[in-house]
């Protein structure tokens, strides 16, 4: 307890690294006061801050959770429901298929079927009405599969019966708002000026003293 | 070595945990208060991002909480992780249970909307015919409120109605309503609504928490001591009195567990933390109904309408703009016969815009209309009071534990024909109201969240004067062990339409001031 103290209190001086190297070295047989690499040493504190390249300008995503057919049908799916408007990048600009194949990808299975099996869904009818996957539609094609497909959802939480209207209803949401927390997004409404809305920041809360493993 | 005793051990630090603390340090009790997470320093502990660089764009880790729907990526941090302190439900009757485990709890993010219960809460029971009144009245808890308004700074416009009792207010200059809240205002008079304003704790620099009004006093008497990161697992016992000794605790990071030893033990630690520890202690139960009477508010109902000459971008001067609120104006009467008891308040909100997902378009045609309505919107959306079911409970699951090995909660709250009833009649009226103010309705729901989403959870150690149907007296104290207290929403007999904060702090006061009292006079 006291050899304890002893280098608390060293440790508390302004010149305790100096004072520690006049020590003895410790008895091997006990336990060192600090560790053998717990501790870098004082250049640690000074190391240089080098600017960073975000990785999603490094290199473009894999895409890994959806079947190349399922894909296609959200790539155009994102296309149709939010194409670049007032100065505004669209969806697939803003890349926001890749970035829902990551994100239904990472989500419960539930999330999962919701979309693989609306996805299914889209290329069924496609198929049904017009002999083609939902991603070779032109525009008045793919409206025609889609409009009845649409429905006002006052409440969120509140899904539409029909399992391939609530898939459409939440991949739009989705859509929208991977679209508009782009980074494209946001570089394109600072270079034009607009301010406020989606694509902007917030304080983001880091982990509070997370529990300790070793 | 052996640990000092402590005349007080107060369990959690959030609005309750924190008045009990200012309340007996100051009649000099010593208190030791243990606080299950970590001291936040958001000084630190913030830090900017832009949203395109968070991992998940906003949208936060997918499952990681499935149940706080107030949760976004910014914050996911501040809430319990699920993980760490599971609970259980019935799949088919999902329970919302939105937990903070930091120093000063929930008090860190609350809304602080702040009202007092009437008479018309506290005596339920007579109006509504099935005896379930609190063992006090509005009057009983009055010279409480008034001091807790004090600290906290409450900003309200005085009206004069019992339903809505007035308080302690600072004087709070709203300005002059827009036109549209005129115009809704004299029609809700035909309909026996009242128009007053929100009402809000200001606190001290936008903060109304128990860390900076309630725990600096309480440290400076130099008779508290907070310790962090310690879970309490059980209040322990003596086996000689059957009175409450102290409890035993975890550290949060070590998992090393300790005992500490007390003179009184105030439990403070949120409805349902408190009832677990009980439940998972064995004690306080001698009346069966610890853990039942589980209830909140009905959230979610909501009509939005749209003001034909506020469109395409027109706002005429002082139409549009600023909020009303309604307090209760449902069943204040006995002869007010309807298919729902008990009643809801109305928030109305001017000025507002539509959502995308009001409409079945999408691309170009879908921002014309968003275009279209913006600016334009009336809102109308409720808090409505669940009655207290013995039912609606929550119980120790013993084959599940956190990650303490602590068993956890298994919910069971289901909702009724009386919650859905209310729901309906909230929407139909709201909707019949922008009717008759000549709007039109883009979008109308009578459906609501799960319970517990309000974050108001009340009732599993509920009050009363026979201890045979009820946990504590009135005065906060256990019928079973008078040495115990239990000072959370978790000693209400009902939860009212209002925020119960107010009502939670008055009554922690009270209980603690009473607590003082009878250990001078060695009552306890």
């Amino acid at each position: 307890m006291k050899r304890r103290r002893f280098f608390k209190a060293l440790a508390a001086l302004p010149a305790a690294p100096a004072l520690l190297s006049q020590q003895p070295p410790a008895n091997p047989q006990t336990p060192s006061a600090q560790p053998p690499g717990g501790r870098g040493g004082r250049g640690q504190a000074n190391i240089p801050k080098f600017e960073l390249t975000p990785a999603d300008l490094a290199g473009d995503p894999t895409q890994r959770f959806f079947t190349p057919q399922q894909f296609s049908a959200l790539r155009k799916l994102s296309e149709v429901l939010m194409p670049p408007l007032r100065g505004n990048p669209g969806a697939v600009e803003c890349g926001a298929p890749e970035f829902l194949d990551f994100l239904i990808g990472a989500s419960p299975a539930e999330r999962q079927k919701l979309y693989r099996s609306g996805l299914d869904a889209l290329n069924a009818h496609a198929k049904k009405q017009h002999n083609k996957a939902f991603a070779e539609l032109s525009s008045t094609e793919a409206d025609a599969v889609l409009r009845p497909l649409l429905a006002p959802v006052p409440w969120v939480y509140d899904a539409p019966k029909d399992s391939t209207v609530h898939f459409v209803s939440e991949a739009h949401r989705d859509i929208r708002t991977a679209t508009q927390n782009s980074r494209e997004w946001a570089e394109a409404g600072a270079n034009s000026g607009r301010r406020g809305g989606f694509g902007g920041g917030g304080a983001y809360l880091n982990p509070i003293d997370p529990i300790y493993k070793g | 070595m052996t640990a000092k005793e402590y005349d007080v051990l107060i369990v959690g630090s959030g609005h309750s945990g924190g008045m009990a603390a200012n309340i007996l340090t100051k009649q000099g009790v010593s208190c030791l208060m243990l606080n299950a997470g970590p001291e936040p320093d958001f000084e630190h502990n913030r830090v900017n991002k832009a949203v395109y660089e968070l991992p998940y764009r906003g949208f936060g880790q997918p499952g990681r909480l499935p149940h706080v729907f107030q949760a976004n990526e910014f914050n996911a941090n501040q809430w319990v992780d699920e993980n760490e302190v599971p609970y259980t439900h019935d799949p088919a009757n999902p329970y919302n249970w939105v937990r903070v485990r930091l120093v000063g709890g929930r008090s860190l993010f609350w809304a602080r909307q702040s009202f007092r219960l009437s008479d018309f809460e506290f005596k339920a029971g007579d109006l509504e015919g099935n005896g379930l009144n609190w063992p006090i009245s509005l009057a009983d808890l009055d010279p409480y409120y008034s001091r807790v308004e004090e600290i906290f700074r409450v900003a309200g416009r005085k009206e004069g109605w019992p339903e809505f009792p007035d308080g302690n207010f600072i004087e709070t200059n709203y300005g002059s309503d827009s036109e549209t809240i005129k115009r809704l205002a004299e029609l809700g008079k035909q309909r026996g609504m009242k128009f007053s304003k929100m009402r809000s704790s200001t606190g001290q620099n936008g903060l109304a928490s128990s860390v900076n009004l309630l725990l600096p006093d309480a440290m400076a008497t130099g008779k508290l001591e907070m310790v962090s990161n310690a879970i309490v697992r059980e209040i322990s016992t003596s086996k000689d009195t059957g009175l409450v000794n102290g409890a035993y605790f975890v550290d949060r990071h070590s998992r090393r567990e300790r005992h500490v030893k007390a003179r009184v033990v105030v439990l403070a630690a949120g409805t349902l933390e408190s009832t677990r520890l009980l439940l998972n202690s064995g004690i306080a139960n001698s009346s069966g109904v610890l853990g039942h009477y589980l209830h909140d508010q009905i959230y979610g109902i909501s009509v939005v309408s749209s003001v034909p000459e506020a469109r395409d971008g027109q706002r005429p001067q002082g139409l549009m703009g600023g909020s009303a609120f309604i307090p209760r104006f449902r069943n204040l009467k006995k002869e007010d016969k309807r298919n729902f008891i008990k009643g809801y308040c109305v928030l109305i909100s001017s000025g507002g815009s539509a959502s995308p997902n009001m409409f079945a378009d999408y691309g170009e045609e879908l921002q014309k209309k968003l275009d279209h309505y913006a600016g334009s919107c009336v809102s109308g959306s409720i808090f409505g009071e669940r009655p207290a079911r013995f039912e609606n409970h929550a119980r120790i699951n013993k084959n599940v534990s956190d990650a303490w090995g602590i068993p956890v909660l298994h919910i069971e709250v289901k909702d009724g024909d009386n919650e859905l009833n209310m729901a309906k009649d909230a929407a139909n009226t709201i909707e019949e109201l922008f009717h008759a103010a000549g709007w039109d309705i883009i979008s109308k729901t009578d459906r609501f969240y799960p319970p517990g989403y309000s974050i108001h959870e009340v009732g599993t150690c509920r009050m009363g004067d026979n201890p045979k149907t009820s946990v504590l007296n009135k005065y906060n104290q256990s019928h079973d062990i008078k040495n115990l207290f239990v000072v959370d929403g978790s000693a209400f007999v009902t939860c009212g339409w209002q925020n119960p904060t107010m009502t939670i702090l008055a009554l922690s006061m009270r209980a603690s001031e009473y607590l003082a009292g009878e250990m001078k006079k060695r009552n306890v």
